[in-house]
């Protein structure tokens, strides 16, 4: 049977109207306040309600039949809402709906109203239903959760606000200390540029440049972390070749040639600057030692890896000059010193011609 | 220094840089590698105020400039004044210049090597004299797009 019919159901019981009819004794004790109202008569007033109305509403049954139901509605009541019941009678149907309402003293409680036409066999409507539970403290809960939500939500947004307005300083200062760290080593490394070119004593002038070439990596160092995307890594094979083409590059030697075969060897970035120093020891040791009076030759860089360790290996095939272990010069200390804190060990192998300086470079952990 | 590679052409250098010390030293630079410096601002106003003769065939260009002004404004007057002039950004905010360059053809960051600086000169001096250039990009010197198509034919070798 479908809700529609439901009708029925009611119907198959044998019962007498009046004081003995079941139904009507229901509707009159139950605990749900309820009214019935007749359309047919002007402004669709109350014909009757029962004891739980009158308890809810306060107001007598003599106050109450013969009246519109607006008359539980007041100041606060919500226009929109009771359009939409206007409309449901109009258009005769069913609505259910939560109203506030007031009682007679004047206070106000949540109506969870529930409106339906009643149809006769015509089908026409003969009488219009309602039923009202007190949904005030669902409602009130409702209110008081909305409440506290919409202050959370403010609290958020400030604190959102004040964050943003920080990180906005922050960044504000990290560009400004970046441009002066580059705008710093790119001075540091004029200044030494002009210095050297103002010395007469060849000596010093070669210690000068030395010391300006470490400058140097260091600037160069910095230059490819500001224009990596990640910031946290440093690829030193990549750093190596680059370093080699740009000294043999400088130098306008034709007659060395620079073989590279590398795969990328990344080291977290805290280790760039000291593997930078100690690659450019090497470079230089092998292109202008190694190599040098103009003797041609060739350098090669090759860099693998096998999971646990990287090697890079420089090997050149000039006069087969290696960095003296003894020698009390800096170019020596700077690898010796430099290469622990990232547990870098480096070899020195003379070959039948030339020189090979091997570089082992823990692998970087993936994860940190 | 050695004797330079058959395709070498002595370069007339104009360098826009607000910054004296590195004026000075890329000015160094550029004649150490056999080139000669045309001309030397600080803004975009003393570029406006140079004399036309000679033309430069490379304009070294710094984006941050003295008075107010900026590396863009001078490359477009560049392009206006000088059309064959190459035009090259010097700066340490490489990021800020547009994805195409503007019409200008290519940028050395900041902070430069000595190395670094001369194998770009060099590379730029190549591409100038005989395009594309012999020697194969240096990291120091990106390229602007357009260019990058032109000269990188060679480039792939055995870097």
């Amino acid at each position: 049977m479908s809700q529609k019919d439901d009708w029925h159901l009611t119907e198959i019981l044998d019962y007498e109207h009046g004081r003995g009819d079941p139904f009507a004794a229901a509707v009159r004790a139950t605990r749900m306040a309820m009214v019935i109202t007749d359309p047919a008569q002007p402004d669709n007033p109350i014909v009757f309600c029962n004891e739980a109305f009158q308890h809810l509403t306060g107001y007598d049954r003599e106050d109450i039949v013969g009246r519109n139901c607006r008359f539980l509605q007041g100041v606060d009541t919500d226009e929109a809402s009771i359009a939409k019941i206007r409309a449901a009678i109009r258009a005769e149907e069913s609505i259910h709906i939560d109203l506030l309402n007031y009682r007679k003293d004047g206070s106000t409680f949540w109506n969870a109203l529930f409106l339906s036409p009643v149809r006769g066999e015509s089908g026409d409507v003969q009488f219009f239903f309602a039923s009202q539970l007190d949904v005030t403290d669902r409602v009130m809960a409702q209110e008081t959760i909305a409440a506290q939500k919409a202050a959370v939500d403010s609290e958020v947004k400030r604190r959102t606000a004040d964050l943003e307005k920080a990180l906005e300083a922050k960044t504000l200062l990290l560009h400004e200390v970046d441009h002066r760290v580059k705008n710093n080593l790119t001075m540091i490394g004029a200044l030494l540029r002009l210095q050297v070119r103002a010395i007469d004593d060849a000596d010093i002038r070669v210690k000068l440049e030395t010391m300006m070439e470490r400058i140097d990596a260091l600037a160069t160092v910095h230059r490819r972390l500001y224009q990596a995307d990640d910031v946290t890594r440093f690829d030193v094979a990549a750093f190596a070749a680059n370093l080699a083409s740009d000294v043999i590059g400088a130098s306008g030697r034709s007659n060395i040639r620079l073989k590279c075969d590398i795969e990328p060897i990344e080291v977290r970035s805290e280790h760039a600057s000291a593997l930078g120093l100690i690659l450019n020891e090497v470079l230089t040791n092998a292109i202008k030692h190694g190599l040098r009076e103009n003797r041609a030759g060739s350098v090669s860089i090759i860099a693998t890896r096998d999971g646990e360790e990287a090697t890079l290996s420089i090997e050149d095939d000039g006069v087969g000059l290696i960095m003296d272990p003894a020698s009390s010069g800096l170019g020596h200390a700077l690898i010796k010193r430099l290469s622990p804190q990232s547990g870098t060990t480096v070899a020195w192998d003379r070959l039948p011609t030339g020189t090979r300086v091997t570089l082992r470079i823990p692998e970087m952990e993936q994860t940190s | 220094m050695t004797p330079s590679p058959p395709a070498f052409k002595a370069l007339q250098v104009l360098i826009v840089e607000d910054e004296p010390l590195l004026a000075m030293d890329v000015e160094m630079m550029v004649e150490e590698a056999g080139h000669s410096v045309v001309g030397e601002a600080a803004s975009l106003y003393e570029v406006e105020a140079m004399e036309t003769e000679p033309a430069p065939d490379l304009a070294l260009v710094d984006m941050q400039l003295a008075r107010g002004t900026n590396g863009l404004d001078v490359s477009k007057l560049i392009q206006d004044r000088w059309p064959s002039a190459v035009i090259v950004f010097v700066t340490a905010n490489p990021k800020k210049i547009p994805d195409d360059f503007s019409g200008a053809h290519g940028v050395i960051a900041k902070p430069f090597s000595r190395s670094g600086f001369l194998s770009a000169l060099n590379y730029l001096g190549e591409g100038i004299a005989d395009p594309p250039p012999a020697s194969s990009q240096p990291s120091s010197f990106v390229a602007a797009p357009a260019v990058r198509e032109i000269w990188s034919v060679r480039s792939q070798m055995d870097r």
